[in-house]
């Protein structure tokens, strides 16, 4: 199942797509994460008790602001009250860095491809 | 008054429970901290982000906060981009009186009194005793949560955790044994923000500087 929601925000826009891929649900995320994008992904990103093991595909995110990680620290804390957990995957080198100043791997498993953020879900 | 902003909540942590006093601990860097609070709070309401270089505006409709619209209208005023810590060193210089201010606020609200008080029968010093002590429980109970727990932390209190770690509260709120085993927690959470980040870089700097100016003076 594909599910796609846009934000246009004047040429700054983020695309999210939400697939099922072995037990948990990987949403596909294209674009910038910052303050005006961030409560759309946070938003798009629907977590329940059956729904509870979330993937993020950051491959094609080019941009993290502050609030932007913040959006993604929110979804982590929605799943992990679901009894589920948040892994995501894929950062660009320049993404990876404000995931890194922000030690964020020592909150939120950080893996390097689909099959590692599926494993660090699992553990 | 609305719920607390988080510099109204780290100027009550900051106070002695029993003389209504800033901790001597806090005193030194407190214009820092609400400063911090200030630009968190903007951010946690969306007038403000961040990112790796610089502070920038988002939405500079008014957050109906006498404190944050001040703050607000200034950065919105600036063409350039500054990093926080630039921000915050910047709040500090133009408003030397950041924490009377706060207090005063606190005051108004009905959630500190202000008594003045006279030591040895000559020097006069004002005091602001909790009323109720309600907000600091609270402040502390999160705290607590937080820095014990292996949850992902709720933004809020990981922003109030950084203004109280840089403010050396937690010192006062937790045993030495206590802050040795929370050491790594408190470290990851902090670490998570950057505007926490920010604000620990200037307190850190500024102890620094007091420290070689007293050097300097007495040897």
């Amino acid at each position: 199942m594909i599910n796609s929601k846009n934000t246009d925000t004047g040429g700054d826009r983020v695309e999210v797509r939400k697939e099922s891929a072995g037990g948990a649900v990987v949403y596909r995320i294209t674009g910038k994460l910052d303050a005006v994008t961030g409560p759309n992904l946070d938003s798009a990103i629907a977590i329940d008790q059956e729904s509870s093991r979330v993937i993020l595909d950051m491959r094609e995110v080019t941009y993290v602001s502050s609030a932007g990680l913040r959006a993604i620290l929110l979804a982590a804390r929605r799943a992990q009250v679901a009894k589920g957990g948040l892994a995501l995957f894929g950062l660009q080198a320049s993404v990876k860095e404000v995931f890194d100043a922000a030690g964020f791997e020592n909150i939120v498993p950080v893996a390097s491809d689909e099959t590692e953020a599926c494993s660090k879900l699992a553990g | 008054m609305k719920q607390l902003t988080l510099a109204d909540e780290i100027v009550v942590l900051m106070l002695r429970d029993d003389t209504g006093e800033i901790r001597k601990e806090c005193a030194k860097v407190a214009d820092v901290a609400i400063a911090g609070g200030i630009l968190m709070e903007l951010s946690l309401l969306g007038k403000i982000d961040t990112d790796m270089t610089s502070l920038f505006v988002v939405d500079d409709s008014p957050a109906d906060d006498d404190l944050l619209d001040q703050a607000l209208q200034e950065i919105a005023a600036e063409p350039k981009r500054w990093p926080s810590a630039r921000w915050i060193e910047w709040l500090v210089r133009q408003n030397p009186n950041l924490l009377q201010k706060v207090l005063e606020r606190l005051v108004q609200a009905g959630i500190l009194r202000m008594e003045n008080r006279r030591y040895l029968w000559v020097f006069a010093k004002r005091a602001y005793p909790q009323n109720t002590g309600r907000e600091k429980r609270e402040a502390k109970a999160r705290l607590t949560s937080v820095i014990h727990s292996n949850d992902v932390p709720d933004p809020r209190d990981t922003l109030l955790l950084g203004l109280a770690e840089s403010s050396d509260i937690l010192s006062s709120m937790l045993s030495p044994e206590e802050m040795r085993r929370a050491r790594s927690r408190i470290a990851d959470v902090v670490a998570l923000e950057e505007i926490g980040r920010s604000v620990a870089a200037v307190s850190s700097n500024l102890r620094t500087a007091l420290i070689a100016a007293a050097t300097a003076r007495f040897g």
